[in-house]
């Protein structure tokens, strides 16, 4: 998922739908020794494979959080709105944590205390069956789930949720099994225009035999189907209650919690789903009553609050705001404090995408690749607690990482080897060259830009900073033909597997407008292995496909510096219970909160 | 007096009228496309097309213009529903009626700008008269002395440490609020104690230099003097003869103050997380959406002009000299 | 939006009262002095003025001197100095030093996360902050002065619509419109490829606040203008025959002098500090450009974290806002000894 507003802007971070990563032990540092942070070894060590729930497993009620009561509103600041309600457009992460209150899919992640995930059934009564080895998939709904306006949810809304996406009106929202179904890049926006122009899917594509069944029918295997449904921009939304445009302002609720009131850029408040119903659910808890929801308060504001632990901040947690890092040393200060945060490996990678476009000399691009400051960079967003030098541009999250594919010495040179960029710049007959920056327009990201300028100014180039409203970057980044050089984007994996990782980012197929290929790569060999890869349907063999074709983009392409992996720190109030990193959302995992008092 | 009003009100439309035309025109200089906001990710050309049909982005900008204005005082239609008069359109990012946006912002705003107004009128002035009544005196030097340093400060500034000093250190105070006043008065008062201190100091100095300079100055008119030698009591010349004559120009000072208070009233919501029009303003600027920008503009404007034509008023109950025409 | 008010009488609501103007004619005759030296005379006996002056005296040529001394004191406010010595800095990004990493390398400490020098950074921000300030002020001040003048001589039509531009300008919501206009100013003159130069921002600066700057001095100007015109020896030139230019020349800019010099040293440090608030929203300069404004921002955002970083800035500022503050009371009493202090 790419990470549409920057973190650091504390806006919405994308969806992690799905993680492999496993955590040995979420809960916090002493904040005595020097680095208590996680590692990649946190990450790497536990990159187990999702596993598949079966029937049992998908059975609600879910297992008690220990300690657990109910009652109580729970506090949420956030520093901006969510960027969409409507299931269907929902990619990122704010709004895919509030997904996970408010909306329920076929199949959801369940989280074991160790943050180990299964995929279970939601709607469905299993994570799925297939016979055939993942070219046909077979659901069936359990029996009684009401969303908040009564009505039974039947195969026809299921149908509708994924013909919906095909329409225009869905534009952010994830588009796997779309393509999957009807075609990649953009084309099944041809093959289907949705169900608003009166046609359905073909059952040769999507059939629906009963009210209790559905049935997925792909050309190739797509083991990955379960994960998929998972994310919430595939949760439901009942046919007959869908506004479509209007959907996004006022979705209706299938979860433990229905918006009771919203207004936009200022407040959200949710109150229990009566409808909802527990013994469906084998995930979601529904301790408090109920959760007030402020936006417009940053990162230091909410750390600073939740901090000072006094009113209503004690019974507050963070949606996607970190620990901010200015703030960092007195929370790991304060044992207390630390015994209220919790802490989590995310998926996103940082890269310095490069425009090939415009940058076409690679010993240029490898120069500056050498030279990253990769350690300062990560440390203004969100100090050693935000991040850490990435190596390649897979996460150590994602099967197929190799942690000691290391190919510009971020190991031992972290903060660039300015030495050897410098000869590279040379080489290339590139001195004093003029390299366009394009970069955010948050505080932290103009640090990082002042830090990078300074490492390219001292390898001899000509750095040109463009600042970049946060609000619209990755849309001006995200244009084919744009008038960078130079951009830091973050992308992370949509579920434990390279494929949504590399597909997106270096399929020179996908290029265009809005696409996630920021770096206009476009080589033949990484095309023709992305097709070949994916037809693999063993995982163990896939990450390693994956592995080496991640080693050949960056040796012999390099479309896109590494600069660091990022972490989340998070703190809550004294009064809130159940607090745990979800691998999922990779934020605190909201569906278990309490509130102690 | 109803002739000064109409006339004020027909002037004010004028004014309106250009400030509108002059924000809608020059953001159209911007050369970005505000449809591919509304756009997306997955954005097609046949997606960013309708999206132009839908705001009306087809059209010249001068029709958009046009239309802009009809609909204020008819209403129009939009793809996401009626627009009612006042009708300012449709945010281009929320889809929500700008009106209606604006409308739930601007209590905030306005408890702000008005409670902070209050408070430091009160004590600026009321520092000011002390100082001048005690001219000379340790008094006089220490609210001088104060207001001297305390118009150095910034909101910005200020605004943090009080925070850090009341509610985050010491918990004296919650963190600041905008509940409404309607709901719970205590409560709106507490929660926006902060702010109007914080925004009121800058302010607050200023009155508290101005009333004590005007004041000597006019204690030492021709008109003052002769009421003392007249006999008539000190209190009574201070506040019936002087105390009105100073009045004046700090009333004209307040008048060109408003849009100054309105700009303070936009950095205290920022320091303090405050939803009202300042931070939305900000938002929709950066967000490129015209509408919000234009709603924001406009009313804004229009607080100004009220308050302005309010003041005006003022002058005549101040001083008798001064006619409404 | 306000019409010009009438009064009865030749009080104009003023601030700050032009020098009775026969005055100083009568002195002239017994002492042989101008009203420039009799300003100075007085303002040379104000003890706080003079100090005051000496203080906005020494920021500014500490300011223009800012690449001097940066060159004396051998650092730069452009170098990432934690970059290229990391144990200037602890895993925070914040000085490790105490006190904000003050050295005897580091006058006034290091800042953290980019590892600046903080000295020279301080200078050079001055030096920004004050070039701005002081040429957008001069603008504001040459307007005002122009468009007061000639409404309240000319009168009449010319006076009027200049009235209405004021009002029509007075009425934006002025903070609003900088915040609004800024990325419009930016975009339309920078090629897409180049970098914002710093000389496009300060224009861009100043010419938004001097858009929306001059018109509490023009008012200012016009009702005194106004009360001028009427006088003796504004009609007896007229009389004589002298041009209208010769007459704002000659006989109502001397008489202006007071306000203008006054309300100058008021709008002054208030500009500083809206250049500052352009910074702090986001639309003013960026972190490359060393910014008093900006420093004092952040500095009161870490203010827990490292005090040292606030405390430079912060007490320059202060110290500046005062002493300029006082300069203006100073400078007033000296024209217009009438007014008590």
């Amino acid at each position: 998922m790419s990470i549409f507003r920057s973190r650091s802007a504390q806006a919405a971070v994308v969806a992690v739908t799905a993680g492999a990563l496993a955590l040995t032990g979420c809960g916090g540092g002493s904040g005595k020794s020097k680095d208590n942070s996680k590692q990649k070894k946190d990450a790497a060590a536990q990159a187990v494979s999702v596993q598949l729930g079966d029937a049992k497993a998908s059975t609600g009620p879910a297992e008690p959080v220990p300690g657990a009561k109910p009652g109580g509103t729970m506090k949420v600041y956030n520093a901006t709105d969510f960027s969409h309600l409507d299931p269907g457009q929902i990619y990122v992460s704010d709004a895919g944590m509030l997904g996970k209150l408010l909306f329920r899919g076929l199949t959801t992640n369940k989280e074991n205390e160790k943050g180990n995930q299964t995929v279970v059934g939601d709607l469905a009564t299993d994570s799925g069956t297939t016979t055939d080895g993942g070219k046909t998939w077979k659901y069936t709904l359990k029996d009684g789930v009401k969303d908040e306006k009564g009505h039974v949810i039947d195969s026809a809304d299921v149908r509708h949720t994924i013909e919906r996406m095909y329409d225009t009106y869905i534009t952010d929202g994830p588009s796997y099994i779309q393509q999957w179904l009807s075609g990649s890049g953009t084309s099944y926006r041809k093959a289907y225009a949705g169900p608003s122009k009166g046609k359905h899917l073909p059952d040769s594509v999507l059939e629906t035999p009963d009210k209790k069944t559905v049935i997925f029918k792909f050309k190739e295997a797509k083991p990955d189907l379960p994960q998929a449904l998972a994310m919430v921009g595939y949760n439901i939304v009942p046919k007959a209650t869908d506004t479509k445009k209007k959907y996004d302002k006022a979705p209706v609720a299938l979860g433990p919690y229905k918006i009771a009131d919203y207004k936009p850029g200022k407040s959200m408040k949710l109150v229990k789903n009566p409808n909802w119903d527990p013994k469906t659910d084998a995930m979601r808890h529904a301790y408090v009553d109920g959760f007030d929801i402020e936006f417009n308060h940053n990162d230091d504001d909410q750390t600073k609050t939740i901090l000072a632990d006094r009113g209503e901040a004690k019974d507050a947690v963070m949606f996607t705001g970190q620990v901010s890092t200015t703030q960092l040393r007195k929370v790991l200060g304060d044992s207390a404090a630390m015994k209220r945060t919790i802490q989590g490996y995310a998926p996103y990678v940082w890269q310095l995408n490069f425009n090939l476009d415009r940058v076409k000399d690679k010993k240029l691009r490898d120069a500056i690749s050498y030279a990253m400051p990769a350690d300062a960079v990560f440390k203004a967003d969100g100090g050693a607690y935000g991040g850490e030098v990435a190596n390649n541009l897979l996460s150590p999250t994602t099967p197929g990482y190799d942690d000691a594919f290391d190919p510009f010495n971020r190991k031992s040179k972290p903060n660039g080897d300015i030495a050897k960029a410098k000869k590279l710049v040379e080489e290339a007959g590139a001195k004093g060259k003029k390299v366009v920056f394009a970069h955010g327009s948050e505080q932290n990201r103009q640090e990082q830009a002042v830090l990078i300028e300074n490492a390219l100014k001292k390898i001899g180039l000509s750095p040109q900073k463009k600042q970049i409203d946060s609000a619209t970057f990755y849309e001006q980044v995200g244009k084919v033909k744009n008038d960078y050089d130079i951009y830091l984007t973050g992308w992370g994996q949509d579920w434990a597997s390279a494929s949504t990782v590399i597909p997106p980012v270096y399929d020179g197929t996908q290029i265009q407008d809005g696409a996630s290929n920021y770096s206009h790569i476009n080589d033949k060999h990484v095309n023709a292995e992305i097709v070949r890869i994916q037809k693999i349907t063993d995982p163990k063999d896939a990450a390693k496909a994956w592995g080496e074709l991640n080693e050949y983009i960056i040796t012999k392409v390099n479309p896109a510096s590494p600069v660091y992996n990022s972490k989340v720190f998070q703190i809550a109030g004294s009064n809130v219970g159940g607090l745990r990193y979800s691998t999922t959302t990779s934020y605190t995992d909201v569906t278990r909160v309490y509130l102690k008092k | 007096m109803l002739r000064f009003l109409l006339r004020r009100t027909l002037g004010a439309s004028l004014i309106l009228l250009l400030i509108s035309a002059f924000t809608f025109f020059m953001f159209f200089a911007i050369p970005q496309d505000p449809a591919m906001l509304a756009c997306g990710k997955n954005c097609t050309p046949d997606a960013l097309a309708i999206i132009h049909k839908n705001l009306g982005l087809d059209d010249p900008v001068p029709v958009q213009y046009w239309n802009f204005l009809i609909g204020i005082f008819q209403g129009r239609d939009f793809a996401v529903g009626h627009c009612s008069a006042p009708c300012f359109g449709v945010s281009f990012r929320t889809d929500e009626m700008v009106w209606d946006t604006i409308v739930d912002r601007f209590p905030t705003t306005l408890s702000l700008t008005i409670g902070g107004l209050v408070v430091f009128l009160f004590v600026g002035l009321g520092t000011g008269l002390l100082a001048a009544a005690k001219r000379g005196t340790w008094l006089d030097k220490g609210f001088s002395s104060a207001s001297l340093v305390l118009s150095s400060m910034q909101i910005y500034f200020l605004g943090p440490v009080c925070l850090g000093l009341f509610v985050y250190s010491t918990g004296w105070l919650d963190k600041p609020k905008y509940v409404p006043f309607t709901d719970d008065a205590a409560a709106w008062f507490m929660g926006l104690l902060i702010p109007w201190v914080v925004m009121s100091v800058i302010f607050t100095a200023n009155y508290t230099r101005m009333s004590r300079s005007t004041m000597i100055e006019q204690l030492q008119e021709e008109h003052v003097r002769a009421a003392r030698a007249k006999g008539m009591p000190k209190r009574y010349v201070f506040f019936r003869y002087a105390w009105r004559g100073s009045l004046i120009p700090i009333v004209t000072i307040l008048g060109m103050d408003i849009s100054a208070l309105l700009g303070g009233g936009m950095v205290t919501e920022l320091t303090f997380g405050l939803s009202g029009i300042g931070r939305l303003a900000i938002d929709s600027v950066n967000f490129k959406d015209l509408p919000l920008t234009m709603g924001v503009m406009l009313v804004s404007a229009a607080f100004i002009i009220v308050c302005n034509i309010i003041v005006d008023a003022l002058y005549a109950v101040i001083d008798p000299r001064v006619r409404l025409s | 939006m306000t019409s010009p008010i009438e009064i009865k009488g030749t009080e104009t609501p003023v601030l700050d009262k032009a020098p009775d103007p026969k005055a100083a004619p009568e002195e002239k005759k017994l002492e042989g002095r101008s009203p420039g030296q009799l300003m100075w005379r007085r303002f040379k006996r104000d003890k706080a003025g003079v100090i005051s002056a000496c203080i906005v005296v020494f920021f500014f040529v500490v300011a223009a001197a800012a690449p001097l001394i940066a060159k004396v004191y051998g650092k730069n406010p452009y170098t990432l100095y934690a970059q290229d010595d990391p144990t200037l800095f602890d895993e925070f990004n914040f000085p490790a030093g105490a006190n904000g990493g003050i050295s005897g390398d580091f006058w006034f400490g290091i800042e953290p996360k980019l590892g600046r020098d903080v000295f020279t950074q301080l200078i050079y921000g001055m030096r920004t902050s004050l070039y701005t300030a002081l040429l957008a002020t001069l603008l504001m001040v040459l307007t005002g002065v122009l468009i007061g003048i000639v409404g309240g001589y000319m009168g009449g039509k010319v006076d009027y619509w200049l009235g209405r531009i004021t009002d029509f300008l007075l009425a934006f919501p002025s903070q609003l419109f900088f915040v609004a206009s800024m990325p419009v100013i930016t975009t339309i003159f920078v090629a897409p490829d180049e970098a914002t130069p710093t000389y496009v921002k300060a224009c861009a600066i100043m010419g938004v606040l001097w858009f929306l700057g001059w018109m509490g001095l023009a008012r200012l100007i016009r009702a005194v203008t106004l009360s001028l015109r009427e006088r003796e020896f504004v009609e007896a030139a007229k009389v004589a025959g002298a041009s209208p230019w010769r007459i704002i020349r000659k006989e109502l800019l001397p008489n202006l002098v007071t306000p203008i010099l006054v309300q100058g040293t008021y709008m002054l440090p208030s500009t500083i500090l809206s250049v500052a608030f352009l910074s702090f929203v986001g639309v003013g300069y960026d972190a490359t450009t060393p910014d008093w404004g900006r420093m004092f921002a952040t500095g009161s955002d870490i203010y827990e974290q490292d005090p040292t970083f606030m405390l430079f800035p912060g007490v320059a500022m202060v110290v500046f806002v005062v002493a300029f503050n006082l300069l203006g009371d100073s400078v007033r009493d000296a024209f217009d000894p009438k007014t008590g202090r």
